[in-house]
């Protein structure tokens, strides 16, 4: 899927979304994910930088990972989302609700 | 006063596309980027609370009414002949671990008022945006 990038570093997925996040695609998105988090996936970093458009399905498509990797005791972070969706997680108060790594140093630091 | 009626049916796909094409001609007027967010973002959680429920899981018409007051405010109105709402609509934001349920919620915070209307068979759900003089186009 265009929209959606997947790199795997051993225990670590990193999963790039770009354009827009919306009704029409989250279900397709969630299969993805979920497809990949079946193989031993322990941290799931979702990099939003390159999102410019997130409606309310697209967050339901984070908030349903973040609870499929917590309740398995693993890890799920946020990384650099766009001002866009920066603006619509904050409008549901959910920015402090997630893990959100913010930069590279922080992101490099996830990776290990 | 500029009157406009967009239609397409309610998949998910042409109902993207119609909040689209709707934030295409209000950009004829609106300067400001984030003016013209807000009002994608509200168009896109309507259209796709009638992808999702007025038409039982099918597809059936979907409108939208706009009406742009230059230099003042723009009035939509996002019409299905489906089921319509439940009686009592809510606008709270559920639970941060709830997947669903926050589109009514959005609207209500990015709209200065909006509220739903039963009417010879139409749902529709009516959202007033005031939009600041600065952010129209001179």
């Amino acid at each position: 899927m265009e929209k959606l990038t997947l790199e795997r570093k051993d225990a670590v997925l990193y999963a790039k979304l770009k354009g827009e996040v919306t009704l029409d695609i989250t279900n397709d998105l969630k299969r993805s994910i979920n497809e990949e988090l079946g193989s031993g996936v322990e941290k799931l970093i979702m990099d939003l930088s390159g999102v410019d458009f997130m409606d309310s399905s697209g967050i339901g498509l984070l908030v349903s990972v973040n609870t499929r990797m917590r309740s398995g005791g693993k890890a799920f972070f946020l990384y650099s989302p766009s001002p866009q969706v920066e603006k619509t997680l904050s409008l549901v108060q959910l920015l402090s609700f997630f893990e959100i790594l913010s930069d590279e140093d922080e992101l490099k630091a996830a990776m290990v | 006063m500029i009157d406009r009626v967009f239609k397409t049916r309610s998949t998910p796909k042409e109902s993207r596309q119609l909040a689209k094409d709707v934030v295409e001609f209000l950009a004829g007027f609106i300067a400001d980027g984030d003016a013209l967010h807000d009002m994608d973002i509200m168009l896109t959680e309507a259209c796709a609370n009638v992808v999702r429920h007025a038409y039982d899981g099918d597809s059936g018409e979907l409108e939208v009414r706009v009406r742009v007051s230059p230099g003042e405010s723009v009035e939509l109105e996002v019409v299905d002949w489906g089921c319509g709402f439940d009686e009592e609509v809510r606008f709270e934001n559920p639970g941060p671990e709830s997947e669903g349920g926050r589109g009514m919620f959005i609207i209500s915070m990015l709209s200065d008022s909006c509220e739903v209307r039963k009417l010879r068979g139409e749902n529709i759900l009516f959202i007033h945006k005031d939009i600041g003089r600065p952010q129209w186009k001179s």
